[in-house]
């Protein structure tokens, strides 16, 4: 013990900095989620409740539906980004000419900022000024404009629609960098033993790919659930509550109706849900080191 | 199974020509290793036999159908790969049974087959083990008979051996040789390893910059290597190549001549050499401890015993060598010996087209 009582010195600094921005606040959240606070950041005036916050949270309406909206955006865009993905990917692991070219055009929804993006995409959906009308009015393939996001039916589909044209470029890089591993030998033996281009994909580079489609898949779980930018900025949640997903109403509760007391427990709930997939997330990555 | 038949095949990366111009027949039934140091064309030969690689040109045929143009599966072959690339996330019988399926065949047909190659290779045991739960051999024998239940026409190798170690090498050297035996397979093997080639095959092609060096028996090919690279390749320690120019009784080098047979030193002659090399096995090198007519001197460099047998690097004039001797007779470094070549067993090679005299 005495020996290593200089290794927690060194590496002090770093825990105290931890402390004070990720566990201070993770503890503060926990703790304010048992008050009511009043409608003001006069936090000292706040009344013990127990566990009633949380009984408000699950039990109100408002959460129920936002709830069934978190869970379709969170699949759809992770199902649709991984498909997308690993489609380009697998276009893109085949050499043709100006493979480079598009690689790189294709990452660039990926980096562009999603503030910035978000902004572009309501102005190309707005149903009055919106690039995407327009067009489809001048060709006369519509006498209305389309009503992409003032629509209580298709407000969600178009937020998935953006997201996952913001994060499929990230499947695609995890996905080609899985089929680079794919040993090539293997490939060629799976060729002589009589394999089709298709039986290969299924029986070699679809069971080689299975750790990092696992790990990819977690990440934009983990990524969507939370994914605040684009329904806040394009929506904000409308109209009528229709995009409206855990995380916008966590943030509406917090700092439009100032009621941290709640928000907190609507945030325990949402890091306990985090923690699950952060939980299996890690399973998966250190499963493959597992000695079987 | 089946003859195979290589005519004038070519194929390039980029400017290289990796095999250039290959021209080789193995009989039905025949074991033949292409052998040769790394980056010969051997692999890249069997590629092509194998329909993973095109042609550039020439034509191969298999059982007398021209296969240039068919996919591998129609080739009716079966591989062993270097890393056995057994399909990890499978079971022993499913790798096993992976060929068979892929050809539609009837489910109790595969099962019997898988069976009969598990008992024949002695892994019935293993069957339902992942590939990463087995031992280098154990891989093997399952990469083995992954090839063996397909009951190919031809049976094409890529250093299987390769990745064991020493011990487990010589094991499966003598159980491949079985298999040929009993299948009486036409098997083409690619090694780098000039033992392997010798001790197995029934025929080795000699590869080397692509092209074919020499094709004919280990026996032959050991006895009468076609040309210098042949000679330094085949067999271990590799033969002496000294340096030597034709003189009017024989050969002489810096410091010491040799008088030849007329019959060889007409052959060189005919040939009109100039410079030639001197080719002989350590075994064809009596060691003399006194000046005797016919014999010429050397000294010890150092002394190598390896128990059964002790070799002997020797300075003759300006040129290393490699001789043996019984390892109950002592020699000392610096000691001069006086070496008696067995003429029988001499060979020359022109010293500019490295081609035997």
């Amino acid at each position: 013990m005495v020996r290593h009582r200089a290794d927690y010195l060194y590496v002090a600094p770093a825990i105290l900095v931890m402390g004070l921005v990720i566990a201070y606040p993770v503890w503060f959240t926990f703790y304010l989620s048992v008050f009511s606070t009043p409608p003001n950041l006069a936090l000292e005036d706040k009344i013990f409740v127990g566990l009633d916050n949380y009984g408000r949270i699950l039990g109100a309406d408002s959460v129920r539906e936002a709830s069934l909206n978190t869970l379709v955006w969170t699949v759809a865009s992770t199902g649709f980004a991984f498909v997308l993905g690993f489609g380009a990917a697998l276009a893109l692991n085949r050499p043709f000419r100006g493979r480079g070219l598009l690689r790189g055009t294709l990452l660039v929804p990926y980096v562009i900022s999603a503030v910035a993006a978000a902004y572009v995409w309501r102005w190309l959906l707005h149903s009055d000024l919106g690039v995407i009308s327009a067009l489809a009015m001048a060709s006369g393939l519509r006498s209305t404009p389309f009503n992409f996001l003032d629509n209580t039916d298709t407000v969600l589909a178009s937020l998935i629609m953006v997201n996952v044209w913001k994060e499929f470029p990230f499947v695609m890089i995890m996905m080609l960098a899985g089929l680079q591993t794919v040993p090539d030998q293997l490939l060629r033996a799976a060729q002589v033993d009589g394999a089709g281009p298709w039986q290969r994909f299924w029986h070699i580079t679809v069971p080689h790919l299975g750790n990092v489609s696992l790990v990819t898949i977690l990440l934009l779980l983990a990524a969507n659930f939370n994914g605040f930018t684009i329904p806040w900025v394009m929506t904000g949640g409308g109209p009528a509550g229709a995009s409206e997903i855990w995380i916008t109403q966590i943030y509406q509760l917090a700092f439009g109706r100032i009621r941290f007391g709640l928000a907190s427990a609507y945030s325990v709930i949402l890091f306990a849900v985090m923690m699950t997939m952060g939980y299996f997330y890690v399973r998966a990555l250190v499963g493959k080191d597992r000695p079987s | 199974m089946a003859e195979v038949r290589l005519e004038n095949v070519r194929k390039g990366y980029g400017e290289a020509l990796a095999v250039d111009d290959l021209s080789l027949t193995i009989a039905d039934g025949e074991f033949v290793a292409l052998v040769g140091p790394s980056g010969c064309g051997k692999t890249t030969t069997l590629n092509m036999i194998a329909g993973l690689l095109e042609l550039d040109g020439g034509e191969i045929s298999i059982d007398g159908r021209r296969v240039n143009d068919l996919d591998p599966k129609d080739r009716d072959i079966a591989m062993v790969f270097q890393n056995y690339a057994l399909y990890p996330n499978k079971s022993v019988r499913k790798n096993l049974a992976f060929p068979l399926q892929m050809r539609g065949m009837a489910r109790g047909e595969i099962a019997r087959r898988v069976d009969e190659a598990a008992r024949m290779l002695d892994i019935g045991h293993l069957l339902e083990r992942r590939p990463r739960e087995l031992s280098g051999g154990q891989q093997q024998r399952v990469a083995l008979g992954r090839a063996l239940v397909r009951e190919p026409k031809v049976f094409l190798m890529d250093e299987p051996l390769s990745n064991l170690d020493a011990k487990l090498r010589v094991q499966m050297r003598s159980e491949l040789k079985r298999f040929h035996q009993d299948l009486k397979a036409t098997i083409v093997y690619v090694t780098h390893d000039q033992l392997e080639a010798m001790t197995m095959a029934d025929r080795m092609a000699v590869m080397h910059g692509g092209k074919l060096q020499q094709y004919d028996t280990p026996e032959r090919v050991y006895a009468h290597p076609a040309n210098a690279f042949v000679a330094s390749f085949v067999g271990s320690p590799a033969m002496n190549l000294i340096p030597a120019r034709l003189t009017e009784t024989g050969i002489a080098g810096d410091g010491w001549q040799l008088a030849l047979p007329p019959a060889l030193l007409a052959r060189a002659r005919q040939a009109g050499s100039a410079g030639v090399l001197l080719g002989v096995r350590h075994g064809a090198i009596g060691l003399l401890p006194a000046a005797t007519p016919g014999a010429v001197e050397a000294r010890v460099l150092t002394v190598e015993p390896t128990g059964d047998i002790t070799f002997l690097n020797l300075r003759l004039g300006e040129s290393a060598l490699v001789a043996s001797a019984a390892p109950d007779r002592h020699f000392t470094p610096g000691q001069p010996l006086w070496l008696e070549f067995d003429m029988a067993r001499l060979h020359l090679f022109d010293a500019a087209s490295e081609l035997a005299l």
